[in-house]
């Protein structure tokens, strides 16, 4: 998994066009022009989002040509989002097609009881993810900033590992008094790192949860386990996917379901949005109904926020504080 | 010299208002249904079934050209949306979300019935969907599953060999996609598509564009280019929202005559020819007096666009036995061909080649990120060809943060350093 930061890319700048690819993208073609992809068997570019498309055809035409010749081959993993009656057909069978793909790579074919047992390892860590995100509120015990990287660690550990450390880490943050300020919901485009985490409570509030693929949306639910576990894993990963694909009224839902016990929101939409912006009015318009206070910002998240960010942050941190000396008489 | 606009140019824009006009009557007097669709839609399905069909990217170019977007943008910056997100695509939009922000044209668009747009661009997704509230419509979304096999030359393929050009999962979604679209239109039109009509229509199409396909034969041909890029545009771009039909390939045959009578008569567009020029990607719309801005100083002509150049190559499908699944062949890959690596550089060189360009000048779009990618490999890839680049900094409808003046010199000076 490759995730967005901050610093320069110029072997990927050359080919990038500036403005639509996230950082995690431009890591990730820095890395496969630069030699530092050698080790990998397969790269599998997922469609989360047209960028990813993109960058999947750029791979394979940078490939093409030369410019590049010590690469893994390059896969499209084509699960698509709509909700049309033909796409979980077609979902299914290119997570099919990608298991026959990794399967000739590694001359060995996983059996439906193999794949069961792997979706029962990761189950048992979804379920420790699940009780980190269960100590993020309503009553905050731990930072954004802290709880995130464990919640992102899901996509990168060994399952069985990463339930051994998520337990634990559950146990030691269960103990902990809960945290005072303001309890913030960070929206907009998914963050991949825990830096705007960081600004934002460096205002003095907590960030409680995330719409995103990253934190307190990084294992979701469990996958079912049933007699087609590889229909199982499509479905999974097409319900849960929380992207600029993501269908506005599936996204509207979760963003809207996240929104009881906190206090404030922040929406992300940095240079690259072309998509969670369209959904911007009328989230304002529901914050405004329920009188939640919130800011825009439209800074790089791996970026130091603009003093006017900041002087935002601190606003809505104030609003938070009005509205609740408010309520308290 | 063609001081005069073509005949054929003046019923072209003379039919799409009156289209308009007619549209108009017909939903609000006579209460039928109409679709508002992305351009890469097939209309032949709605046309088939007596539902009439708007393009949205032709409703945005006519309110960027009655200079109205300015007023319909600023109205949606000031509802929150910020300036990054799409303009072309969304234009349309604003024009319905923002009524009173400007005046639309010819009395502005009428609720659709149904709207529909294939998810291409990550964005199409939402406005088409803030769009189909606002007009309280349904919205019908034919996704667009991604390529992984692109042959070389799908230009070639895509005439005969369209079943080699698109692979079959590819395809096979896309047909099950048009069909339920179908079924849509005849639950909404009460009509049933007649299969044996569809093939017909498409061989219309072919038909037209082979007529397209001789025009831009003649115009590479020609010692100098005998009709204007604005002229070309307005005729194909009309025909094109109505192909296949009994007005389009007659016009479509008319439009051929009056350019060969001018290849013949040796009349050119500008007298004294000294650079060819091609335009790379969406039109000006805002300001298209800038493809004719370099003829006097420079005798530089615009030559080439994609709206005339991609009908006979991306519309063309030879072998009608399924005609459903040569449509969905045509349209599953519209974006890998004008914009993706290796398509879109590979054919935009070979049209180099063919039309004998000097110079070329790429859009670099302010707002569309989807159109704007694939487009540092197309600079590199004519570059490469001998064929000099001049990216131009643009939106295509906002022409709020356009510098005309700026962007005039700075096509003069590529001229005089980089094309003579």
């Amino acid at each position: 998994m490759i995730r967005g930061a901050f610093g320069a890319t110029p072997a990927a700048d050359a080919h990038l066009e500036p403005g639509i690819f996230p950082s995690r993208l431009r890591r990730l073609v820095e890395d496969a022009l630069t030699g530092r992809l050698t080790d990998a068997a397969r790269i599998v570019i997922p469609r989360t989002s047209d960028a990813d498309y993109k960058c999947f055809l750029y791979l394979r035409e940078l490939v093409r040509r030369g410019v590049t010749t010590a690469l893994a081959p390059v896969v499209l993993f084509d699960l698509l989002q709509s909700r049309g009656p033909d796409v979980r057909a077609y979902d299914v069978a290119r997570t099919r097609a990608l298991l026959d793909d990794l399967s000739s790579e590694s001359g060995r074919t996983p059996s439906d009881d193999d794949f069961r047992g792997e979706i029962v390892r990761t189950n048992a860590a979804r379920a420790a993810a699940r009780r980190l995100v269960e100590l993020r509120r309503p009553v905050p015990r731990v930072a954004g900033a802290e709880v995130f990287p464990l919640l992102a660690a899901f996509w990168e550990m060994d399952p069985d590992r990463y339930a051994e450390m998520a337990s634990d880490a559950a146990k030691r943050i269960a103990a902990r008094p809960p945290l005072a300020g303001p309890r913030v919901l960070l929206t907009g485009a998914p963050v991949d790192s825990h830096t705007l985490h960081e600004t934002i409570e460096s205002h003095g509030a907590v960030v409680v949860d995330e719409v995103g693929p990253w934190g307190s949306g990084a294992a979701g639910d469990d996958v079912r386990i049933d007699d087609d576990p590889v229909a199982a894993l499509a479905d999974k990963y097409r319900a849960d996917s929380i992207g600029a694909r993501t269908p506005v009224d599936a996204l509207r839902r979760s963003t809207e379901s996240k929104l009881e016990d906190v206090d404030a929101v922040v929406v992300s939409l940095p240079p690259d949005d072309a998509v969670f912006g369209w959904d911007y009015p009328a989230l304002r318009d529901v914050l405004n109904a329920r009188r939640v206070p919130h800011v825009c910002l439209r800074c790089e998240p791996y970026k130091r926020p603009t003093l006017a960010e900041h002087a935002a942050l601190d606003a809505m941190v104030s609003a938070v504080s009005r509205l609740q000396e408010a309520r308290n008489g | 010299m063609a001081d005069s606009q073509l005949e054929a140019t003046v019923a072209a824009s003379a039919f799409q208002k009156q289209w308009f006009a007619d549209l108009r009557r017909r939903v609000f007097d006579d209460r039928q249904p109409y679709a508002l669709l992305q351009a890469d839609v097939p209309f032949e399905l709605f046309d088939l079934v007596d539902i009439p069909a708007a393009s949205n990217q032709w409703w945005a170019a006519i309110v960027a050209a009655k200079r109205q977007a300015p007023k319909f943008l600023d109205a949606m910056d000031a509802d929150g949306l910020h300036g990054d997100l799409c303009r072309y695509c969304s234009l349309g939009y604003a024009s319905t979300r923002y009524p009173d922000a400007g005046d639309s044209p010819w009395g502005g668009l009428p609720p659709p019935r149904l709207l529909c747009a294939r998810l291409t661009c990550d964005c199409i997704h939402r406005v088409f969907s803030l769009w189909a509230a606002t007009f309280g419509a349904e919205l019908f979304e034919i996704d667009h599953p991604g390529a992984g096999d692109l042959p070389p030359r799908w230009w070639e393929l895509g005439r005969h060999n369209w079943r080699e050009l698109v692979e079959p999962h590819r395809l096979a979604f896309v047909v099950a996609t048009l069909e339920r679209l179908v079924e849509r239109l005849e639950a909404i039109s009460g009509r049933a598509l007649d299969r044996d009509a569809l093939r017909e229509r498409l061989e219309l199409v072919n038909q037209q564009e082979e007529v397209f396909d001789a025009v831009r034969r003649l115009i590479a041909a020609a010692p100098e280019c005998p009709v204007r890029m604005t002229e070309q545009i307005t005729n194909v771009m009309a025909t094109q929202w109505v192909r296949g039909s009994e007005w389009a390939l007659a016009h479509a045959r008319a439009f051929h005559d009056e350019v060969k009578r001018r290849v013949d008569d040796g009349v050119a567009s500008c007298p004294d020819e000294r650079a060819r020029l091609m335009w790379i990607g969406a039109g000006l719309w805002h300001d298209t007096a800038f493809y004719t801005a370099f003829e006097a100083s420079h005798r530089a002509v615009f030559v080439w666009s994609m709206y005339l150049a991609f009908g006979p190559d991306g519309y063309i499908r030879y072998g009608l036995d399924d005609p459903m699944a040569a449509l969905a062949s045509r349209t599953a890959s519209f974006n890998e061909y004008l914009h993706n690596p290796p398509w879109a550089a590979e054919w935009i060189v070979h049209q180099a080649r063919e039309h004998r360009i000097d110079g070329a000048l790429v859009l670099r779009p302010r707002s569309m990120k989807p159109g704007a990618t694939g487009r540092l490999f197309i600079e590199r890839a004519l570059e490469d060809a001998g064929i000099p680049v001049l990216p131009i900094d643009a939106d295509v409808v906002d022409a709020r943060g356009w510098d005309a003046e700026g962007a005039r010199a700075g096509v003069r000076s590529f001229l005089d350093t980089r094309v003579f």
